[in-house]
């Protein structure tokens, strides 16, 4: 990909989709897609909305991302109290092979991660507990 | 994928080494547990806090149809009681169905949904109590799920009306998956105490006093003494301190145990990222996908419209008003 993040959607004519419409793998809820790349797109800025997530994803994924020193700048907005939509933009140094979409890839995984080491040292400070009080 | 060697936690001296986040629990008693997150953002912390209150799957009575209903409550008063009778949850995440989604029937079956029937009357001059435990459920799975749950010493379960002789109530209810996002009845947790920071010293709170904030506030004892010693109280803000312990204190409603309901949120998270990672596709995909629809655009009749009919939420179609039931 370009660095200067010059691609087709430089004229913004049309929304960019990430998943292709029919895919049997599409996460379609009531009938819309589950990521949705908006308006205005290149490479290193990319503003994604999210359908059927709030503040639960939003706040802790922008943490997530803001930690990856190649991200420039992070943030999320819920445009609307009345849409289940979460907007949240990424912008990456243009000087790194970082993209935006792997920022937030990266963003995911590692929240994922955290999950499973909170899941287990939570299982083992359970077991602890029991222990210590047997 | 491009990356640094950035390894999810560098450039923040908040976290702790690669060990990552630390949980201790404090307490445990049935229904309720007591432990203290350490080294994550309050974010992370805030997103399980707000995932175990509200998006863990559970089951409750949904539809009731009344057959006989001579008692002096009307059936909705009496269908939204029955619809906070807590209902037992444990593996509903795994082993029962979304009604929405069950691919196994069109209405609702055994994968997707409970049947509890009530019957009672009151034939004697006393009056007749009726109680949760008066719920059969009908053509049982082989599971407990959706078996009232008796917390009580008398095993009564909570009290759904009370009937003066002569009088009769007779109906069906069906359980279904749900989550608390759509309606409370399906909340695991009673109630989840979060705190951090029970000293103020990170000044996120200004407290209202008249002589002295440190009397006339209350202060988890508990919590205080975790922390370290308090600082100076006049210290200046520094708005770059992150809090580092949060704590929590779950209490289960009784239909999942407090220690399931930490897993079953966390999965729940997880879950939701990988929805957007599998979203986001699988490769580098650039920017030249397919088309797609603007989304602000005004929604396709016959698509995602919001309470088309009637009976639909954002989080999950409901059957009210859809079919023989409604209530």
């Amino acid at each position: 990909m370009s660095v200067n993040g010059d691609t087709s959607m430089a004229d913004g004519e049309h929304e960019t989709e990430v998943m292709e419409p029919g895919d049997e793998e599409d996460i379609l809820l009531g009938g819309t897609p589950k990521l949705v790349v908006l308006r205005g797109a290149t490479t290193h800025a990319v503003s994604f909305q999210i359908e059927k997530e709030d503040h639960t994803l939003g706040n802790s994924l922008r943490y997530f991302i803001n930690k990856n020193p190649d991200v420039e700048f992070c943030g999320y907005t819920i445009p609307h109290p009345s849409e289940t939509k979460m907007n949240i933009r990424i912008q990456t140094w243009e000087d790194t092979g970082t993209t935006a979409f792997d920022a937030l890839r990266k963003g995911l995984e590692d929240m994922i991660e955290a999950c499973d080491v909170v899941s287990e040292k939570f299982t083992e400070a359970r077991d602890e507990f029991e222990k210590s009080k047997a | 994928m491009a990356h640094n060697n950035y390894n999810g936690y560098a450039g923040d001296s908040m976290e702790v080494e690669s060990t990552g986040p630390k949980v201790t629990v404090r307490e445990v008693e049935p229904g309720r547990c007591d432990f203290v997150l350490q080294s994550c953002s309050l974010a992370f912390a805030n997103s399980i806090r707000r995932v175990m209150l509200a998006e863990i799957p559970t089951i409750a009575i949904d539809l009731v149809d009344f057959e006989i209903n001579t008692t002096v409550l009307p059936d909705e008063f009496l269908a939204h009681r029955l619809g906070l009778i807590p209902l037992n949850s444990v593996n509903v995440a795994k082993d029962l169905q979304y009604t929405r989604d069950c691919t196994n029937c069109d209405d609702h079956c055994d994968q997707c949904s409970v049947t509890l029937r009530l019957h009672v009357k009151c034939t004697s001059p006393e009056n007749l109590h009726v109680f949760a435990k008066d719920l059969m459920i009908v053509d049982g799975r082989n599971d407990d799920i959706g078996r009232p749950v008796l917390k009580d010493a008398a095993r009564n379960g909570p009290l759904i009306a009370k009937l003066r002789k002569g009088q009769e109530l007779k109906l069906s209810c069906i359980a279904k998956k749900g989550i608390a996002k759509e309606h409370a009845k399906w909340a695991p947790s009673a109630a989840i105490g979060f705190e951090y920071d029970p000293n103020n010293k990170l000044k996120h709170t200004d407290y209202w006093y008249e002589v002295d904030a440190k009397d006339e506030w209350p202060v988890d004892q508990k919590n205080a003494e975790w922390e370290s010693e308090e600082t100076a109280a006049d210290a200046s803000f520094d708005p770059d301190v992150q809090p580092s312990a949060f704590f929590f204190d779950l209490e289960s409603v009784g239909i999942i145990e407090p220690d399931d309901i930490v897993h079953q949120g966390v999965s729940v998270l997880q879950t939701k990222l990988a929805e957007v990672i599998s979203g986001l596709g699988s490769s580098d995909h650039g920017l030249n996908g397919g088309v797609s629809p603007d989304p602000y655009e005004p929604a396709p009749a016959d698509g995602y419209a919001y309470g088309a009919r009637g009976g639909t939420t954002p989080y999950g179609a409901t059957a009210y008003g859809s079919n023989g039931f409604g209530y």
